[in-house]
């Protein structure tokens, strides 16, 4: 995006594209109530229809996109798109926000944290030192108390420690023994022609922090006939600075992951971070304009699947119980933007005795939000404490939800708030309850977390 | 561009509600330049939004105070531009007070802030099996606040009712930062209540509010019709009502509509191509669905229907509704820009409007759309264009009037349930002439003198404003000692032409009975000039009549006012006039298998007037509603003499401030009723009667409080002591519907309460009467008003006076235990008159102290009006100057007494 002044050209020429879709919005006012801020703060300025509005007054050139209410309004944006579903006129807000955001951010710079975390996970070398220091800090294990000592003044520093803490594998599974009586066995030879190929997105944060999840994912694959393959070249998917308006990076990360995939020749690009999926998904929009790879990236948007909809596609296979009781939280970047629902539920039911309950409120984003969390520490720690409380009200021992930002967003919800309930991806649930079912005996000891 | 508020009052709001709830820079302002309705657009100077009432309270008295226009908003997501604010105004919005801050399960009710989103209370009272029956399509986004501003309806409003029937209490802060606080008129006064409800945020600010809830119903079938052309499915519903089948609700959708919804998010499945689909929905107890189902859809295929689908189960039925609720958000992607029009037209009259409006969607070469709540003949054709296409938008304009007054022709009203608001002031004049548009203007001022709260709404230009001018000052200095009456009879003669109109009632008091609303017209005009007292009666036949026409000069009667005017069975309304009895309105409608569901304390000779002058409901009420539910529309004739339209013949009708709610049960105060409209209902197909018996009331508690928690709605359920103490308590419970859905519900709740036995038709119907009159003269008269779930302490209240039931003969208590409504009677005569007035005052006070009220309506000698009313200053203001707006020469002040004393009779 070329740097606007004031009367925006950048981002007026985007929307007069998109003017149908803008205009799309008949104001009927059905995405307020589902909105997490406007529900909180009741001013429409931070509602869905609000935020159309001053966009559609940047465009029409009534409202200057240096003023301090497009600024902050659009940027207090947790982009869950939870007003798409509810949207009867099918405006597709999360694009428009992106768009939004870029000619925000073109129009006044963004914070200087916010610059510092993008421009981390804009190149893999500094993301996999910024990633090598969390897990030292994490191997220290000094990261959960020093969380729960430090003052409220460094509450950001404070809630970071959390986050990392929270991202520790392990330490939830039930203490019962293994389940080996009722016949379980290896999974039988390859009912498929061909196993399929599945390319793993392994991402920044679930690289650098949740390596267990992505070993886990392969392995549960593997039990539902899916193979993956080293796709080597792959790295960020671009999904923090398209949210955060830098466009540009992203278009960037998103022509390299495309280039990466499509050398490894995958069937499936299988997405455990639904975060990454939902952009990645979008890769096609992103790209749309450019002549060497607007059909490529379309070609290759529809192949992206999140990790629950190649898992319950292909089943899945039954494991063996795992007697716990399980919160599921729906991510906003799986319901919501990619609009996946039953899967994750049909995953988790493939899990015998694994007693799956509600978190009340459960489609409502839990103020993680990317990096939102740590940039509007307020807003986002009272989203988030609502879903805290919510979590904590199921009584469940472990909140299971898909995608990393959200799980270290709760995970360190919880730690803040002295609750032991632990937070998992859905594949570690089903992952335990596999090798329980000694479907992995064989494959060699010590690839998995917990206890077994 | 909005006009910036004053750095000094900027400041003080800040204080009040805090920086961050105070939108004062033009940028943030612009997405409050509308509501629903983009077609109109105007700033306001800020926005305020309050947390609690008392910040609210802070936020009106201040601006009260710095002569600022305040316009109230809920969810903005109105369709009328209700709440545009104009420049110079403060919005305050309501998204802030969203809590709810009472379930009541036992009760069945819930006190919620107004930013409360309508869908959350249903959901919220779920667990419970409650829920809130009035569902706008847009109520998973709009707010409780904005419902009552509206008196918002809904697609199941057919049979439930529309909002005014559900709220049961209001806090509302004046414009001059009173705060408010009317609850159901059971308690006596004027409805200031219903007038509230429905006056679209111009009478003040509503903070809180009380609402009824209903238990859930067991099961529903709903049921898709296709149709080749709208006018067929229009046919159908016809069909299906007057064959008195009682749907939650029937919708229609066209063939522009159904095109939008299925290329939208909402694809619900409806045949795209189609003419017109018809969505029917049943519910209530399962047993019996069925059946009204299949008459339903053969009233579908009698009328040409090519397909009809079933939900099969709960998602498809979902479905369904989403696909209707969401259709107006889903017409985005079939234009730019739509106006929703909105206006009810008698249902037998919808093929022919449909015809007409299509006819001039083809003269505009305009796109429309239709989607309409087709039981109630509610319509909604959306008028599609773009706005960047000025000519076009002229054409929308153009046409929206004409299809207005294609539906007031009709026979119908401007609009069902979007309000008035911005848009359809300038068509007020079709549906109101000068005098009523005065009388609501004449109310606003009572409630906003300074014209500041929403203003620029409803009213049309030139009616609106002034307000404080109107305020009148009560003429009693006109007023003279009474006339002789010989010289009222004369005076009569002369203006009646003495055909023997005028007479005496045979108590030597002048009386007349006119034969038109003109004659009262101009015999009120007539007393207002000359100062008389004016006794408004039906038969005089009251004995309360006979205690107060001794201070009468003249009493008018309605008994002459005993026409049909005009009964359309198949849209289930009949107008009649005042003098006319409820025994033979009740003749003429069961002929069509109709009835008027009301019956009140009294004989059934009452005449339909007073009835509708005393507005109280009887054991029925609490299923069917009181008076002021079924009264679509009346005539009166104001203590001035004005005749006064108000209301219409249709069921849903939001034109302007609700009067006819504020005439219903004025008890003559305000004016002379001479001809009403009301609401029939099919008569159920089977009815049954469920009695237990004991010795003393207290011990039927438990039996009543096991009914009261049942999952359905009997149609009654009263207990009492109808003979008195010595004699047994009965309980009784009525249940009215299809003969298998009678059966079901004996049984449900048979098995909750197995002491209840039904008992044969005519040993019922005694009981029932019985319990209906309380037989016998009383001397001394009351009601109770509590909540339901209170009645063994009110029965405990009421047995403890004079040390204990068993020490008064003749005392009779009936009790609508459904409602929270206790009558009282004591036979006379009164020996010791002072301990009755100490004993009943003692009661009174015991009964407060867990918010019962009690209405004295036939006092002991020498009791006194307690002035420390609950209701508080404002409320007794507005009453008192409601009735100086409507009888400014006061000849009716006497009737007020008279009034009371009749419910009084009545209910004894």
């Amino acid at each position: 995006l070329e740097r606007a002044s004031g009367g925006s050209t950048a981002f007026a020429d985007v929307i007069a594209r998109e003017e149908e879709s803008l205009l799309n919005c008949v104001h009927c006012g059905f995405c307020l109530t589902v909105c997490p801020t406007y529900v909180r703060l009741g001013d429409e300025n931070d509602s869905p229809r609000g935020r159309l509005y001053l966009m559609k007054a940047v465009v029409e050139g009534r409202m200057d996109a240096r003023s301090d209410a497009f600024q902050t309004h659009i940027d207090r944006c947790l982009g869950c798109r939870a007003c798409e579903p509810v949207c009867p006129s099918g405006v597709p807000y999360g694009r428009l926000l992106e768009y939004a955001r870029a000619e925000a951010v073109a129009a006044r710079r963004p914070g200087l944290l916010t610059r510092i975390l993008l421009g981390v996970f804009g190149s893999r070398w500094t993301t996999n030192i910024a990633m090598a220091g969390g897990r030292i800090l994490r191997a220290t294990g000094l990261a959960r108390p020093a969380a729960g000592v430090l003052p409220d003044l460094l509450g950001k520093v404070r809630f970071g420690l959390a986050m990392l803490a929270s991202t520790t594998p392990g330490g939830w599974e039930p203490l019962s023994a293994p389940e080996s009586s009722d016949g379980q066995r290896p999974p039988p030879p390859e009912d498929r022609a061909t196993p399929r190929r599945a390319g793993l997105l392994l991402g920044c944060v679930q690289a650098g922090l949740f390596s267990h999840v992505n070993e886990g994912t392969e392995r549960v694959l593997r039990v539902n006939g899916v193979e993956s393959v080293p796709v080597p070249d792959q790295g960020c998917c671009g999904a923090l600075h398209a949210h955060a308006g830098d466009l540009k990076s992203a278009r960037s990360l998103a022509r390299r992951n495309i280039d990466a995939f499509e050398t490894a020749a995958v069937d499936v690009v299988a997405v455990n971070a639904a975060g990454c999926g939902s952009v990645m998904k979008d890769y096609g929009h992103l790209l749309a304009d450019d002549p060497e790879y607007a059909e490529r990236a379309a070609r290759f948007s529809l192949g992206v699947r999140d990790v629950s909809e190649v898992l319950a596609d292909a089943g899945p296979r039954r494991g063996a119980p795992l007697p716990l009781r399980v919160a599921w939280d729906a991510p906003c970047h799986l319901l919501h933007a990619q609009r996946v629902a039953a899967p994750p539920r049909k995953v988790l039911a493939a899990i015998p005795e694994l007693d799956l309950v509600e978190v009340e409120n459960s489609e409502e984003c839990c103020g993680g939000a990317g990096i939102y969390g740590l940039v509007h520490e307020d807003l986002g720690g009272w989203i988030g404490g609502d879903k805290v409380a919510a979590v904590i009200n199921t009584e469940a021992s472990v909140l299971t939800t898909g995608n990393p930002g959200c799980m270290m967003q709760i995970g360190a919800g919880l730690i803040v708030a002295g609750s032991d309930v632990a937070v998992v991806h859905p594949v570690e649930l089903l992952d335990a309850s596999y090798r329980r079912a000694g479907f992995y005996d064989g494959d060699g000891p010590g690839r998995s977390g917990g206890l077994a | 561009v909005s006009r910036p508020l004053q750095r000094s009052l900027v400041r003080e709001l800040a204080r009040i509600v805090g920086e961050s709830a105070l939108l004062t820079s033009p940028d943030r302002l612009l997405a409050y330049e509308s509501d629903g309705l983009t077609a109109y657009r105007a700033q306001p100077s800020a926005v305020v939004l309050p947390r609690d009432t008392e910040e609210a309270r802070k936020v009106v008295t201040l601006l009260h105070g710095a002569g600022v226009a305040v316009v109230p908003r809920g969810s903005g997501t109105g369709l009328s531009g209700g709440a545009l604010a104009g420049e110079g105004s403060v919005v305050v919005g309501m998204s802030r007070m969203n809590r709810i801050l009472e379930l009541d399960e036992a009760n069945r009710s819930a006190r919620v802030e107004p930013g409360l989103v309508n869908a959350r209370l249903s959901t919220a009272a779920r667990p419970l099996g409650l829920y809130y029956a009035p569902d706008p399509s847009s109520q998973s986004a709009c707010s409780i606040g904005g419902n009552v501003a509206e008196n918002s309806g809904g697609p199941h409003c057919l049979k439930y009712g529309v909002t005014s029937r559900y709220v049961t209490g209001l806090t509302m802060i004046l414009p001059n930062g009173e705060v408010l606080q009317p609850s159901a008129p059971i308690a006596g006064g004027l409805e200031v209540l219903g007038v509230i409800v429905g006056s679209e945020g111009c009478f003040g600010l509503v903070t809180e509010v009380e609402v009824r809830l209903l238990p859930l119903p067991e099961s529903s079938r709903t049921m898709l019709a296709v149709f080749d052309e709208l006018e067929q499915a229009g046919m159908a519903v016809t069909d299906i009502i007057s064959r008195g089948l009682l749907p939650a609700a029937v919708e229609i959708i066209d063939e522009a509509t159904i095109e939008a919804v299925e290329a939208s998010v909402y694809a619900a499945g409806y045949p795209v191509g189609a003419g017109a689909a018809l969505v029917v929905e049943f519910d209530g107890i399962e047993a019996g669905l069925d059946e009204d189902l299949a008459a339903a859809e053969e009233c579908c295929r009698t009328a040409g229907a090519v397909e009809v689908r079933k939900a099969r189960d709960e998602d498809e039925r979902m479905a369904l509704w989403k696909g209707r609720k969401k259709a107006f958000g889903a017409m985005g992607r079939i234009a730019p820009d739509l106006m929703v029009q909105d206006a009810t037209v008698p249902r037998t009259r919808l093929p022919e409007v449909l015809r007409r409006i299509g006819e001039i969607g083809r003269t505009y070469e305009l796109s429309l759309a239709n989607v309409f709540h087709a039981g109630d003949g509610n319509l909604h054709p959306n008028l599609l264009f773009d706005r960047r296409n000025p000519d076009e938008v002229e054409r929308v304009e153009r046409a929206s009037k004409e299809i207005m007054e294609v539906c007031v022709e009709a026979g119908g009203t401007i609009t069902g349930e979007h309000g008035v608001g911005s848009d359809k002031r300038k068509y007020m004049p079709l549906v109101c002439g000068p005098a009523e548009l005065k009388a609501m203007a004449d109310v606003k001022a009572i409630f906003d003198p300074d014209g500041r709260f929403n203003p620029g709404k409803v009213l049309p230009d030139g009616v609106d404003a002034p307000y404080a001018a109107r305020r009148r000052v009560p003429s009693l200095s006109t007023r003279r000692a009474h006339p002789e009456p010989e010289e009222v009879r004369n005076r009569l003669d002369q203006l009646l032409g003495g055909d023997g109109t005028a007479g005496q009632d045979g108590h030597d008091r002048p009386m007349v009975s006119p034969r038109t609303s003109d004659e009262v017209a101009a015999v009120l005009a007539v007393a207002t000039e000359e100062g008389w007292n004016v006794l408004p009666v039906g038969h005089a036949s009251h004995p309360a009549v006979k205690r107060a026409r001794s201070r009468a000069d003249l009493l008018v009667s309605t008994r002459a006012l005993r026409r049909v005017t005009e009964y359309s069975p198949a849209d289930l309304t009949l107008t009649a006039e005042a003098g006319l009895d409820l025994e033979t309105i009740g003749e003429t409608t069961a002929a069509e298998g109709q009835w008027l569901p009301l019956d009140p304390p009294g004989p059934s000779s009452a005449t339909f007037g007073a009835v509708l002058a005393t507005g109280l409901g009887g054991a029925l009420a609490g299923s069917y509603g009181r008076p002021r539910d079924m009264v679509l529309g009346l005539t009166c004739v104001t203590g001035d003499g004005r005749v006064l339209r108000l209301g219409g013949r249709v069921v849903k009708n939001v034109a302007g401030f609700d009067l006819v709610k504020l005439m219903v049960g004025s008890g003559g105060r305000l004016g002379i009723i001479t001809e009403a409209t009301v609401r029939l209902f099919p008569l159920p197909a089977s009815e049954r009667l469920l009695v237990a018996r004991a010795d003393r009331t207290e011990d039927l508690v438990e039996t009543v409080r096991r009914v009261a928690r049942a999952p359905l709605v009997p149609a009654t359920l009263e207990v009492g002591e109808p003979r008195g103490r010595s004699n047994e308590a009965v309980v009784a419970v009525l249940i009215h519907g299809a003969e298998v859905a009678v059966d079901e519900q004996e049984r449900i709740i048979r098995a909750i309460a197995p002491e209840l036995m039904p008992v044969d038709p005519d040993e019922g119907r005694a009981i029932l009467d019985g319990l209906r009159n309380l037989d016998g003269e009383v001397e001394v008269a009351l009601r109770i008003a509590f909540r339901p779930a209170d009645v063994a302490r009110v029965i405990d209240g009421v047995h403890s006076v004079f040390g204990g039931a068993e020490n008064v003969p003749g005392l009779r208590i009936g009790i609508l235990a459904d409602q929270g409504v206790l009558r009282w009677g004591l036979e006379g005569p009164v020996v010791d008159a002072e301990r009755c007035v100490r004993e009943l005052a003692a009661l009174r006070d015991r009964l407060r102290t867990f918010g019962a009220e009690m209405i004295m309506a036939c006092p002991p000698v020498g009791w006194r009006r307690d002035e420390s009313s609950p209701a508080g200053e404002p409320l007794a203001r507005i009453e008192r100057e409601l009735g100086e707006a409507f009888d400014p020469g006061r000849v009716f002040m006497d009737a007020h007494e008279a009034a009371a004393m009749a419910v009084a009779g009545r209910v004894a």
